[in-house]
């Protein structure tokens, strides 16, 4: 019989009965084939590695990480509590030395949710990763953590959650953002203006394969998580920079999956993206499977795999290398300045106008983050949907100091008599308070 | 007319005959394990001798004879073939010496994806032949999905084989590993097995009981017909902690989450009831040091007993997990459970005089009293039994949980009554109700429950259907059919068929079949989709004759 070197649960939640629609690539059959590989595999029987069923996530784990307008129960759905709560399974399994790691292999998937939330954004509507995290955070104390996001995409939504967050690595390796939704995920963009180098962003080639990711790997993740020290390690899993992937133009493999995640070490995954539900999904998901348990994972092929026509010509090798000798610096020596907001006064503010796709609106977003000595900031948001009401949040950090908290309440009170706004949320960190109002 | 029931379990050999209102007779005689028949025989002619022969109409019989020829390694040398494809290394489910690893590999949707080797193939037969292998196992990865490559194992092997097992036949669900495990072990019992049977024929034509139809209880609280068990007697393992099972279904009327005890001489076997249905083991049962994909009620055994020893170790009392010998009221030398629980006066059987004077000797010599002596005795064993308990709610409530009926998604097991039954039921009745504080049941008849569930248990199968529109494919491994199907076939065309299939093949065993048990128990259809069109439904359709009993006594 096979042991698993460390301890693995898999908290599987395939959510068999959602779809964005019937023919999207996010649909019911996503997981079906990863679940006929596991059982066929008899992955449940190796000694050390267990099934294990996801919670469900409750309305004040998404609140504690969101703005959610108008409510978090109007754009989640049961499905998307379940994944959230998969993910919290995953983290509790750790966090009480159930297990040594857990991977959630859940649907649907969150890296594309930011802080505010006014629908669904690249297939995602609320970001599981972050609301595991911070349900960590609330539980079991403040912790360092690192998050390792490989999907294919740009983790967009994880990197604005955690922008002015400097307890929070973020590091994003993803196809080009000139060549890929969502667009975005330029080294430039580093971090807020308190948590400056807490962000990478490496965006890579089209036609990168094992050797370039590896590379990165070695020349820039690792370097960088020997220096951050985090007390976590999650890998946002992602499976689309598979070759067989419809919608991306990358050339990984299952094989360069499990390396990956055998020399990350991460104590949690969460799965994200993977279109190539039956060519990549069933052999990417065992193989990270296996790596993470520490069992053999060298027999893991897919069928069409041929490791010389994937690899990368020298030119990509060439362009990965460049970015190898420059990425790091941006945490080692962060910029000066962030390269997003103006300062107002002893505010940072950002203008933006975020696009959902899925959905196919836009949201216009005032976001306001109060520059403090003693602490992260107090922050501030304003948004509207197209031109719905306006909506308006609060965020008190971990750890604010007494001025930014009460400033945050005086700023809420405000807003309140001003009656500007239908919607609005304090989010209070520092005394675990969570409010809505206008709802 | 009357049912027989005949369990073989490792203390004694229970049987008894069922009219239609009331038990008509009931034995129980010493197991003998090097001659299972003879125990059979003395129990079956005692049943015999109280009753009329001539209404017996069945017998079911529940027997350790394929568990205890895999627990002690008496197993026939069997050639395994297999391949598999990409994955995990296939050495490591090697369960034997002629174990052989074939190129060619099937996707999860049943594609070729590698030719099998033809020539790899003939020289590992060759090799089995050569140590004079007689029966063969053809284990290929996803053979669920599509068993071409199974039955051209088959088709090499042909006249090299006395028997052949073929991974797919065994059942439809996915699982490779056990199922390599499970053809293994279906072929090492094979021939001891048909002996086995061979002789209880014979021995009933003897008896002038040569008319009544014989079924062989299986791991899942059913029975299949003698005939059909000869083919797969690996489901024939673990058949005893079933049959208590049933027992108390025929002899209680269970309706909430419930616990059961069957107490015996060496063991305590602890089941888990959700709202009155039993639980069943998710993938299958572990046996040997593998496990399977045999379908059985999830049964916890611990090491808790009427015969499990006393022992004091540093001032502390302990009983079990070992059994050295019957109780001193039985004429044993060690005091036992059932030797405690005597002195305390809530149990009344064998030498009572005996079992005192032995256990104040016992307590003597260990410098305790021997009131102190019993009641730590007793506390101990309620306490194993009360935390394995403990234990195994919980690790139910942690995992999808499979009842005969479906998966329970999300229902957490809170168990509000117990059932116990088992030779020592009565006497530990009390304890166990003031430390869990629960309803406790012990229905009549306690002792031979598990005789009553052997009798009273239905035939049982469970088949999957499997479609594939875009491939125009219909298929139901476990019965080796396949068709055609037409790219408008639906969810419910699936249904039915299953349905339908499900009752032909009772028929084939000649069971009457009742369409009152069939049920789904699962069913889905997903649109596989290509680029943004799609291009046909994958289906899976599963159902099965729910174990049950045919009538209760409660």
């Amino acid at each position: 019989m096979l042991k698993a070197e460390n301890s693995l649960g898999i908290i599987f939640f395939p959510a068999f009965d959602w779809a964005i629609s019937p023919t999207h690539p996010e649909r019911e059959e996503r997981l079906l084939y990863t679940q006929d590989q596991l059982r066929e595999e008899g992955l449940f029987d190796i000694e050390g590695i267990r099934e294990y069923k996801p919670e469900v996530a409750e309305t004040v784990d998404i609140e504690r990480v969101h703005f959610c307008f108008p409510e978090a129960e109007a754009i989640a759905t049961r499905s998307h509590y379940i994944s959230a709560g998969g993910a919290i399974k995953a983290a509790e399994l750790v966090m009480q030395g159930e297990r040594d790691r857990a991977f959630a292999l859940v649907r649907p998937p969150g890296h594309h949710a930011m802080k505010t939330v006014q629908g669904s954004r690249g297939f995602c509507a609320i970001n599981i990763e972050a609301i595991m995290c911070e349900h960590i955070r609330e539980k079991y104390g403040h912790k360092r953590i690192a998050i390792i996001d490989t999907d294919c995409h740009h983790g967009d939504g994880t990197q604005d959650v955690y922008w002015h967050d400097p307890d929070t690595l973020f590091i994003s390796m993803h196809q080009d953002g000139r060549t890929l939704y969502p667009g975005t995920g330029f080294p430039k963009d580093a971090g807020g203006p308190k948590a400056l180098g807490r962000t990478i962003n490496i965006p890579l080639p089209p036609g990168t394969s094992d050797a370039g990711f590896m590379m990165v790997m070695e020349k820039i993740v690792m370097p960088i998580l020997d220096d951050f020290k985090p007390d976590l390690i999650i890998n946002s899993a992602g499976q689309d920079n598979h070759f067989t992937d419809p919608i991306t133009n990358m050339n990984f493999s299952a094989q360069g999956y499990a390396a990956l995640n055998s020399m990350l070490k991460p104590d949690i995954a969460v799965l994200e993206g993977g279109y190539a539900i039956q060519g990549a999904l069933p052999y990417v998901n065992l193989g990270i499977s296996l790596a993470m348990a520490g069992v053999d994972y060298s027999h893991v092929r897919e069928p069409g795999w041929n490791p010389i026509t994937l690899k990368e010509p020298d030119d990509v090798m060439k362009y990965i290398g460049m970015l190898c000798d420059s990425i790091p610096d941006i945490y080692f020596n962060p910029p000066k300045e962030s390269n997003e907001g103006i300062i107002n006064g002893n505010w940072s503010v950002r203008h933006r106008t975020i696009f959902y796709d899925t959905e196919g609106f836009t949201e216009s977003q005032t976001e306001s983050l109060l520059l403090c000595d003693e602490c992260r900031g107090l922050l501030k948001v304003e948004t509207q949907k197209e031109n719905g009401p306006m909506g308006f949040g609060i965020e008190i950090p971990i750890g604010a100091c007494d001025k930014c908290r009460n400033t945050g309440y005086s700023l809420l009170e405000e807003a309140q008599v001003k009656s500007k706004y239908r919607y609005m949320q304090m989010i209070n960190r520092k005394d675990k308070e969570y409010m809505r109002y206008g709802f | 007319m009357l049912l027989l029931g005949i369990d073989v379990g490792g203390t004694h050999t229970d049987a008894v005959a069922l009219g239609p209102d009331r038990i008509e007779a009931q034995v129980k005689v010493a197991t003998n394990h090097d001659d299972l028949l003879s125990s059979i025989r003395n129990a079956l002619g005692e049943i015999v001798r109280q009753t009329d022969p001539a209404r017996i109409k069945q017998l079911n019989l529940s027997t350790t004879l394929s568990t205890n020829a895999i627990v002690e390694g008496k197993l026939e040398d069997v050639g395994v073939i297999v391949s598999a494809g990409p994955g995990l290394d296939p050495h490591s489910f090697m369960t034997c010496k002629d174990f052989h690893v074939i190129p060619g590999s099937l996707d999860h949707r049943g594609s070729e994806t590698k030719q099998l080797n033809n020539l790899a193939l003939e020289e590992a037969i060759s090799s089995c032949r050569k140590s004079g292998v007689k029966v063969y196992a053809a284990v290929t990865k996803f053979s669920p999905r599509n068993p071409s490559h199974e039955k051209a194992i088959e088709l090499a092997v042909g006249d090299n084989a006395d028997f052949i097992t073929l991974g797919h036949q065994i059942t439809g669900r996915l699982n490779f590993p056990r199922r390599i495990a499970t053809a293994f072990y279906n072929c090492a019992v094979w021939r001891i097995f048909n002996n086995f049977a061979d002789a209880i024929s014979g021995t009933l034509e003897e008896m002038g009981l040569g008319h009544i139809k014989v079924n062989i209880l299986k791991a899942d609280g059913g029975t299949m017909p003698l005939p059909l068990s000869r083919k797969v007697p690996v489901q024939s393992i673990f058949s005893g902690p079933a049959a208590s099972v049933m027992g108390i279904i025929a002899l209680c009327k269970i309706t909430h989450d419930s616990i059961i005890y069957d107490i015996g001489g060496t063991t305590t076997d602890i089941a888990i009831f959700v709202g009155g249905t039993p639980l069943i083991e998710q993938e299958g049962i572990n046996i040997g040091s593998y496990p399977t994909l045999v379908r059985a009620l999830k049964v916890h055994s611990i090491g808790v007993g009427g015969d499990s020893a006393i022992s004091i170790l540093e001032g502390i009392v302990r009983v079990g997990p070992t059994r050295l010998g019957p109780s001193i009221a039985f004429g044993g030398k060690t005091p036992t459970l059932t030797d405690a629980l005597i002195w305390k006066g809530s149990c009344d059987c064998g030498d009572i005089g005996k079992s005192k004077a032995g256990f104040a000797v016992f307590a003597s010599k260990m410098d305790i009293d021997p009131e102190d002596l019993a009641d730590k005795a007793i506390e101990n064993a309620i306490n194993k039994i009360h935390d394995s308990t403990r234990e195994l709610v919980e690790e139910i409530n942690q995992q999808p949980v499979y009842t005969i009926h479906e998966l329970l998604e999300n229902r957490r097991i809170v168990p509000r009554k117990i059932y116990m039954m088992g030779g020592p039921a009565k006497a530990m009745k009390m304890d166990i109700f003031r430390k869990f504080r629960l309803s406790t049941e012990v229905p009549e008849n306690y002792d031979v429950a598990n005789a009553i569930g052997a009798a009273l248990t239905r035939t049982t199968t469970e088949i999957e259907l499997f479609a594939d529109t875009e491939r125009g494919v219909m298929f139901i491994p476990s019965l080796g059919y396949r068709e055609n199907v037409p790219r408008n076939y639906k969810l419910e065309n699936a249904e039915k068929d299953a349905m339908n299939h499900l009752l032909a093949h009772l028929g084939e065993m000649s069971v009457a079949a009742d369409g009152a048990n069939a049920l789904i128990t699962s069913s889905s259809s997903f649109n596989m989709m290509n680029g943004s069109t799609t291009v046909g439904r994958n289906i899976r359709v599963k159902c099965q004759i729910k174990p049950g009993v045919v009538r209760t006594y409660s």
